[in-house]
């Protein structure tokens, strides 16, 4: 399998008041192409912070991300924005769907930035909404769509841009336990569909339980790393 | 771009109260900056019809000593020849030679200070238009037994006369000599100047000259020109043309009027800017406000690898948009406004408008203003509008995504 992420000696310290935080403390990992990851831990053990670096919203105080050989971790702000446009999809724990935009526009919307062809966009998204089980509710604004819906909808978004990983912080955290498991069903399909690695920030058991690799983070440095044949 | 102004467009119409108040406050600025615009520019144009138009024309010529003495003793050498020779000008229209000087004016039982000018009835009609301000009897159509004497409706207000009316003219002749002559009133004329109005009384200089002892005096001359902008040469020429008179532009007859006119011409565009930029915080706040209530979501899309420079040109867009159907919206309906009352007149008599005539001011206004002023102003909103947008979009810009699509 592909190496799709590697992380060497992640470190990220916060200089907040008095006290240095240690988020990350040489963290040093590897995702391979298809894998289905959950990043686990209590809270402030980091898991939302290693998410962050990972998907280049935030950079690491020391250490390097690799993502096809390119150092995220030295790239400059401006390319960023490019590299996660074409390289990484994005799925929030709050859904962050654009609300004056339908169903079908905010799928859309990622791959007019990447400047895709009018015909390809529509096909794409109406592609995406259906394998998320939204076929109709295209022209639907997020906000006449339920939570779970809405997550589907911004799985359908990661998912268009074709991207080499997709990141979901707390995907399930806002949802009832229907739409938990609907969604879980509906990524781990696409996961293997698409062959696109997720990784997961969780403490939701649900997907801990669907997890093919389980990351435990303790105060910011990984403390286990298990993989299951599921 | 079509997605971004159409995600613009939609973001505008999210808090609807919000942009309805805000186009409101642009529609009433716009109405408000045209509105005072038009008004004073159709008052000062008025007036200066009133005043250069009706009274004074382009260009005065008279002895040097007449500004300041008045009298009939300070004549133009050869007025009259001097008068034809400026009328030959290719530049001038027509050229009006007066005897003008200062006198008193009774009727039965009150007496008044006047200004007496003496005209030609015919040129003086082409000159001033004096025959169409004659609003109450005739313009020297009448021979009877005395002269004629066209004067102001305030004036005869205040000597208790009115057409028919016997009125008492006492001036000095050319000798120094005090002469008086009855005049029967003719015409009573209206003009915005109620000064004007209540100081100054037309006779035939015929009769005045005869009078005065000179049939040949002339005091003033009057010269109305082709082209008005060129008033400052011409004057200039006449002036080293014929040195041994004072030759004046109405730019120095009226001084006040010129600044008024200047300072309005050169600053409106300051008053509207004035205006706008008020305007302008309440549109700034606005879309600050819209801003900080979407920061998650600007974030997400600066997180999806939306670049900061469309993040910015979205802000600018609504912005933009916001003032574009304001200001658009405010100026039909100013314009609409305006076109209006040019024709139809703001009448402020019933509203102490009155008293304006005492200033040289009608009490009805015609507001006017050109087509190019409209299109300025459309482009001060929308310059207003982008520099109202640049802190908001730059707080947007600023965003970090990490932190702001966690934000509640």
């Amino acid at each position: 399998m592909k190496t799709v992420i590697k992380t060497t000696d992640l470190t990220k310290i916060y200089n907040g008041g008095a006290a240095e935080v240690h988020a990350l403390k040489k963290v040093n990992l590897e995702f391979k192409q298809g894998e289905f990851t959950a990043i686990v831990g209590p809270s402030g053990s980091g898991k939302t912070t290693f998410l962050n670096v990972l998907g280049g919203l935030d950079k690491p105080t020391e250490g390097h991300i690799y993502i096809d050989g390119v150092d995220l971790a030295t790239m400059k702000e401006s390319k960023l924005f490019d590299f996660r446009l074409r390289h990484i999809g994005f799925v929030f724990q709050a859904y962050n769907l654009i609300p004056v935009l339908t169903a079908m526009e905010n799928v859309s919307f990622i791959m007019l930035l990447q400047k895709r062809s009018k015909e390809e966009m529509e096909r794409r998204a109406k592609e995406m909404l259906e394998q998320v089980g939204l076929a109709d509710k295209l022209d639907v604004r997020p906000s006449q769509l339920s939570g779970g819906q809405q997550q589907r909808v911004a799985v359908a978004r990661a998912l268009a841009s074709k991207p080499d990983f997709i990141l979901a912080d707390e995907p399930t955290a806002n949802l009832d336990t229907e739409s938990a498991f609907n969604l879980l069903d509906i990524m781990a399909r696409l996961n293997k569909e698409e062959n696109v690695t997720m990784i997961f920030s969780t403490h939701d058991q649900r997907v801990i339980d669907r997890a093919r690799r389980v990351i435990n983070l303790v105060d910011g440095a990984v403390d286990e790393d298990k993989e299951f044949d599921r | 771009m079509i997605t971004l102004l159409k995600i613009s467009w939609r973001n505008i119409w999210r808090n609807k109260a919000r942009s309805f108040i805000i186009i409101a406050a642009l529609i009433i600025g716009v109405i408000g900056a045209i509105f005072s615009a038009a008004v004073r520019l159709g008052v000062e144009q008025q007036q200066f019809k009133d005043t250069v138009g009706n009274q004074i024309s382009h260009i005065q010529i008279h002895h040097p000593e007449f500004i300041a003495n008045p009298e009939a003793r300070y004549r133009i050498p050869d007025g009259f020849q001097l008068a034809e020779e400026i009328r030959n000008r290719p530049d001038v229209t027509i050229t009006s030679p007066r005897t003008v000087f200062d006198g008193m004016g009774a009727s039965a039982n009150l007496t008044t200070g006047v200004r007496i000018k003496g005209i030609d009835p015919g040129i003086e009609a082409i000159t001033t238009g004096l025959d169409q301000l004659v609003q109450e009897g005739s313009y020297f159509s009448e021979r009877g037994r005395l002269p004629s004497i066209i004067i102001g409706k305030e004036l005869a207000n205040n000597l208790n006369s009115d057409v028919g009316s016997r009125i008492v003219l006492t001036f000095q002749d050319i000798e120094g000599e005090i002469v008086s002559a009855s005049f029967r009133v003719e015409g009573l004329y209206l003009v915005a100047d109620k000064t004007f109005e209540k100081r100054t009384v037309f006779v035939d200089a015929k009769d005045l000259n005869q009078l005065i002892g000179d049939t040949k005096a002339v005091t003033e001359i009057a010269v109305v020109l082709t082209d008005i902008d060129e008033y400052r040469n011409v004057a200039s020429e006449l002036q080293a043309a014929y040195p041994d008179t004072k030759v004046r532009h109405w730019a120095d007859i009226v001084p006040f009027l010129y600044f008024s006119l200047e300072f309005l011409e050169r600053n409106l565009i300051w008053i509207f800017g004035l205006i706008i930029l008020g305007v302008s915080f309440g549109l700034l706040n606005t879309i600050l406000m819209s801003v900080l209530e979407r920061v998650r979501e600007l974030g997400v899309l600066m997180a999806i690898g939306m670049k900061k420079i469309k993040v910015f040109a979205m802000v600018v867009v609504e912005t933009t948009m916001l003032s574009i159907i304001g200001g658009l919206i405010g100026l039909i309906i100013s314009f609409g406004l305006v076109q209006y009352l040019s024709k139809h007149g703001l009448d402020l008599s019933g509203a102490g408008g009155e008293g304006l005539g005492e200033f040289g001011y009608a009490s009805v206004i015609y507001p006017e203003l050109a087509l190019a002023m409209y299109f300025q102003l459309g482009m001060l909103i929308i310059v207003f509008a982008i520099l109202a947008a640049l802190y908001p979009a730059w707080k947007a810009i600023r965003l970090v995504p990490a932190e702001a699509v966690r934000q509640e």
